[in-house]
């Protein structure tokens, strides 16, 4: 080798590591520029990266992002549900002064508004802007609640600047819960802004005039994040009641997959993940003395009001029948499946609601007798399936290897675990099989007309892999009792599949709930027998299961005739709890637990299973409670 | 000249063969996805609201209304050809109303910029030291340059990305491990803006060159070890012509045809976006875009990365085609 080839190649063995030279100390890599750090609350949306970043109209169909702060700090409606406890009481009359009230009949709803709300241009809210709301997605057909209000709303009175009167097109006591948030809400829309507005589909509302007491400050053009400013009138908004908050500054960002969040985590500059499988937040909970969720200690996760279930397509010859439903849970372990899908940081729940906020003091608790006492009858016996220690034996089986994270009270086992769960019952479950008409040849089960039992598992793969787990364990399970049972992963297509009703099983919810109120209407009220679609035919939510029960129609038709708070609506809720049980629709499984991790570095006072005043998960409208309690650490 | 023309007249008329069969193959690939854009919308706008089952099929309606989904196949067919010849392929249905054009317009130059740049790095350096190590055979540094390159060459791409992920992001966290640019800073032909780009550009960089250039090492200094053999090389060697001569003018340059054909296949798949770069170090690019579109069932998305693909490789070999014969001699055209 030449002299000159030998130094061209010592020249570039020096010079590459020069690049590095480009970067800059630790601890400045992915936080934002030009604010300070220590007044910047970073969090994750779990959008990720946004493909139309400068799209704000949030009532267009499908368009940009929601969680990219646009719902949690910059828009507002009447009002809220917390899922957990609340700021102030479950119950927030937000927008609203006080409860919506209805005429005897629930065809109109009063709503008396709060008074010295602005707009961040200076415009004060009024009764205007919830009439402009509705009808000008009523005017356009094409807009994301027009099909809602169209349906619902008659007309509306105005009678003062902060009244509003809707008159409604059919009793619906449940009305005032399309403006009430859970996740999100129909938002209110600035009138005066929307009045000069062409073509409200096709306007971008860009840059966004909030309600909220954060306006935006910048955003990336590639969606990778967003900045919103606390505004300077922040008292003028209905979160100034709580005092000011702390963030002045709130970055939602995309920080990829969970692998790197926690990396961010780590490294201080990603305050609050939304979500990421346990695996990591066991590295976090291990590696980081500054993260805490919402446990303190195992199972950390916060268990959402959502009820992933194993889901029956009913209208599929093979699961007409409930006793082969219930022959089929009965052949699953749910201890295995906590373990398989969430390494045991489940909180498991025999009964179709889930196990949070108000719903185990309001269900759980006082229907565990009847659970004890709770039969069925396989033809040969009858016995009793229910065992109330199924949550204890998990905390029992997790101790050895985690000790002390594992509480020791039964109310706290019960609360991070759940009760109990039905159990593991082959013998039952070959007698309710037969019965049903089904034969087990050679070890393997066959259907009443002679044709192998055949059950596809159906899960979204690496895109939801906590629910794949469950799904993969439970198929393993069928399998070993005699069932040809596979997987089917239908990654991006499950949800065309879900609504098309082209599934045996799959692992999903159809049971969503308030979770800080009782009504289970929330979800309930779709399960009605007249929205069931023909098979073949798309499936309106949440009724994926496809299930019609004249039993359950009484129990909707009954809850839609009394109030919203009414105490009855809880004896509603049990009589459907006792029909679910027995007819088993789906397979309660546990409740969605949601590993949001939170980083004290910068800022604490964050909600926690101990102060349980929010839902931290960081894309649901309540979390905008979090940021009045959050106080700087002064780092 | 004339012999010339008609080849070029011939090789054109293939590359528009080839692009209108390659469209027409993506059209029909993606109206056979078994996703639905209209019930992916339903899913998405419903999931997490509490829209009452009535309204969900006027909702339905006016999707298939707003997307344009409605017609016969016949109408749709002939809809998005004068579409793609008025180089607008409508709104995307996953960003309604935004124009796909816009959505691969702001994401194609992080892509093309990205890809471009590590592409022609890798391709010059694992040509460059390719040839230097088939023609210093002897050599000791270069025969470990050829351990090293098999070593890391079949190493699966998104186990260097993490590594590297790892210890420049975490161990020793010195650069960006997400984003094209740092956050907040404004957007423009700024020394900081550009700056950061280079800065947050390097690990994806490093992770595309440290895979790709085993390749192209290996494969040009096999080439050359077979060169350095021929009875030109030897009689130039007995004929004491200076060794950087007959690396430079005999070797290399007699070396460089199929890897220059090579380079052009890379550079016309750059349009495909670097799926799993993109996804690891959250760059932005057209990968991402195709992988989402693909998810929502947002088709018109999908035709627009993929013709626009399918123009960008046709057109980088119609390139190399026409440009072969003017500098090899050895290729007759006529």
């Amino acid at each position: 080798m030449s002299r000159t080839t030998r130094a061209w190649l010592v020249a570039a063995c020096v010079l590459s590591p020069s690049l590095f030279a480009l970067a800059a100390p630790a601890n400045a890599q992915g936080i934002p520029q030009n604010i300070p750090r220590n007044e910047t609350l970073i969090l994750e949306n779990p959008e990720g990266t946004i493909k139309n970043a400068g799209w704000f109209n949030i009532w267009s169909i499908n368009a940009g992002s929601q969680s990219n702060g646009l719902q949690q700090a910059a828009l507002d409606t009447l009002w809220y549900i917390d899922p957990e406890s609340g700021i102030d009481g479950v119950w927030d009359n937000s927008l609203a002064s006080e409860k919506p009230k209805y005429n005897a009949d629930f065809t109109e709803m009063t709503v008396k508004l709060r008074k010295g709300i602005f707009w961040s241009d200076g415009v004060e809210f009024s009764a205007a802007d919830v009439v402009g709301t509705v009808e000008t997605q009523i005017k356009n057909p094409n807009m994301r609640f027009s099909a809602v209000l169209a349906n619902n709303v008659a007309s509306m009175d105005m009678p003062d600047e902060s009244t509003v009167v809707f008159k409604l097109k059919k009793p619906n006591s449940r009305f005032h819960t399309n403006f009430t948030v859970r996740w999100g809400a129909i938002w209110i829309m600035p009138k005066h802004v929307f009045d000069k507005v062409a073509d409200p589909l096709k306007f971008d509302f860009n840059k966004p005039v909030s309600l909220g007491a954060y306006t935006l400050n910048s955003f990336d053009p590639d969606g990778k994040w967003y900045i919103w400013q606390l505004r300077d009138d922040w008292q003028r908004t209905s979160l100034g009641r709580f005092g000011k908050p702390g963030p002045k500054y709130l970055a939602y960002v995309d920080p990829g997959p969970p692998d790197k969040r926690v990396i961010a985590q780590l490294n201080h500059e990603l305050d609050v993940i939304h979500d990421i499988a346990p695996e990591g937040m066991f590295t976090l909970a291990k590696q980081s003395k500054t993260t805490t969720a919402w446990f303190k200690g195992f199972p950390f996760g916060h268990p959402d009001p959502t009820l992933p279930a194993l889901v029956f397509n009913t209208q599929n010859e093979n699961f007409k029948n409930k006793d082969v439903r219930w022959a089929l849970a009965l052949l699953i372990d749910i201890k295995a499946v906590a373990m398989a899908a969430y390494r045991g940081a489940a909180t498991i729940s025999a009964i179709a609601v889930p196990p949070t906020g108000k719903h185990p003091e309001a269900y759980h608790q006082p229907m565990e007798s009847w659970l004890k006492d709770f039969e069925v009858d396989t033809g040969k016996q009858k016995f009793k399936p229910y065992d109330p220690t199924v949550g204890k034996q998990i905390a029992d089986m997790l101790r050895p290897s985690l000790g002390e994270q594992i509480p020791q009270d039964p109310k706290d086992i019960a609360k991070a675990f759940g009760q109990g769960w039905w159990k593991t019952n082959p013998q039952a479950a070959q007698e309710l099989l037969e019965k049903a008409g089904y034969k087990k040849v050679g070890g393997q089960w066959q259907t009443p007309d002679g044709k192998p039992f055949t059950i596809r598992v159906m899960v979204e793969g690496d895109l939801r892999p906590v629910m794949t787990r469950a799904g993969s364990m439970i198929a393993q399970q069928w399998k070993q009792a005699g069932i040809d049972a596979k997987i089917d992963v239908a990654q991006g297509t499950l949800l065309t599949r879900r609504g098309a009703g082209d599934f045996d099983t799959f692992i999903g919810w159809s049971v969503e709930t308030w979770g800080g109120h009782q009504d289970l209407s929330y979800f309930m009220d779709s399960w009605h027998s007249q929205f069931v679609a023909e098979a073949g035919k798309p499936q309106p939510l949440r009724n994926w299961q496809r299930w019609s029960s004249p039993e359950l129609d009484k129990i909707i038709e009954q809850t839609r005739t009394i109030d919203f708070d009414d105490p009855k609506a809880i004896e509603l809720g049990k009589d459907y709890v006792k029909l679910a049980a027995r007819e088993m629709p789906i397979i309660p499984l546990m409740a969605y637990n949601v590993f949001t991790a939170m980083d004290q570095t910068y800022w604490t006072g964050y909600p926690t299973a101990e102060n349980p005043y929010a839902n931290p998960v960081t894309n649901w409208g309540n979390s905008r409670y979090m940021f009045v309690k959050l106080k700087p650490t002064g780092k | 000249m004339s012999g010339y023309l008609a080849y070029l007249a011939k090789r054109l008329g293939q590359f528009v063969l080839v692009v209108f069969i390659g469209v027409n193959i993506a059209y029909v690939v993606t109206h056979a996805t078994p996703i639905d854009p209209v019930e992916q919308s339903i899913s998405a706008v419903t999931s997490f609201g509490n829209t009452a089952p009535e309204a969900i099929e006027q909702m339905r309606q006016s999707l298939k209304e707003l997307y344009g989904v409605g017609g016969s196949w016949r109408e749709q067919y002939f809809t998005f050809w004068s579409r793609i010849l008025r180089a607008d392929f409508g709104p995307s249905m996953s960003a309604f109303p935004t124009p796909v054009s816009a959505l691969i317009g702001r994401a194609l130059p992080w892509t093309v910029g990205l890809l471009v740049v590590s592409t022609l790095v890798t391709w010059a350096l694992g040509n460059l030291l390719g040839g230097l190590a088939g023609y210093y055979q002897r050599s000791r540094s270069f025969k470990l340059m050829g351990v090293v390159a098999m070593g890391l060459h079949p190493i699966p791409y998104y186990i260097v990305a993490l590594m590297l992920l790892i210890v420049f992001g975490f161990l020793w966290p010195v650069l960006p491990i997400t984003g094209g640019s740092a956050m907040n800073l404004p957007q423009g032909w700024t020394l900081a803006f550009i700056g950061s780009v280079l800065k947050h550009s390097i690990l994806p960089a490093l992770s595309l060159i440290l895979i790709g250039v085993g390749s192209w090492f290996l494969g040009m200094r096999s080439l050359v070890s077979n060169i350095v053999t021929e009875d030109y090389v030897q009689f130039a060697e007995l004929g004491g012509v200076n060794r950087r001569r007959i690396l430079g003018s005999y070797v290399m340059r007699n070396a460089l045809g199929p890897q220059v054909t090579g380079l052009a296949m890379s550079l016309g798949g750059i349009f495909n976006g670097a799926i799993i770069t993109e996804k690891v170090f959250g760059y932005p690019g057209v990968g991402t875009l195709l992988v989402d579109a693909v998810y929502a069932g947002d088709y018109g998305l999908v035709l627009g990365v993929t013709t626009i693909s399918i123009l960008g490789v046709s057109a980088g070999v119609l390139a190399i085609d026409l440009l072969y014969p003017l500098f090899d001699p050895r290729v007759q055209v006529a």
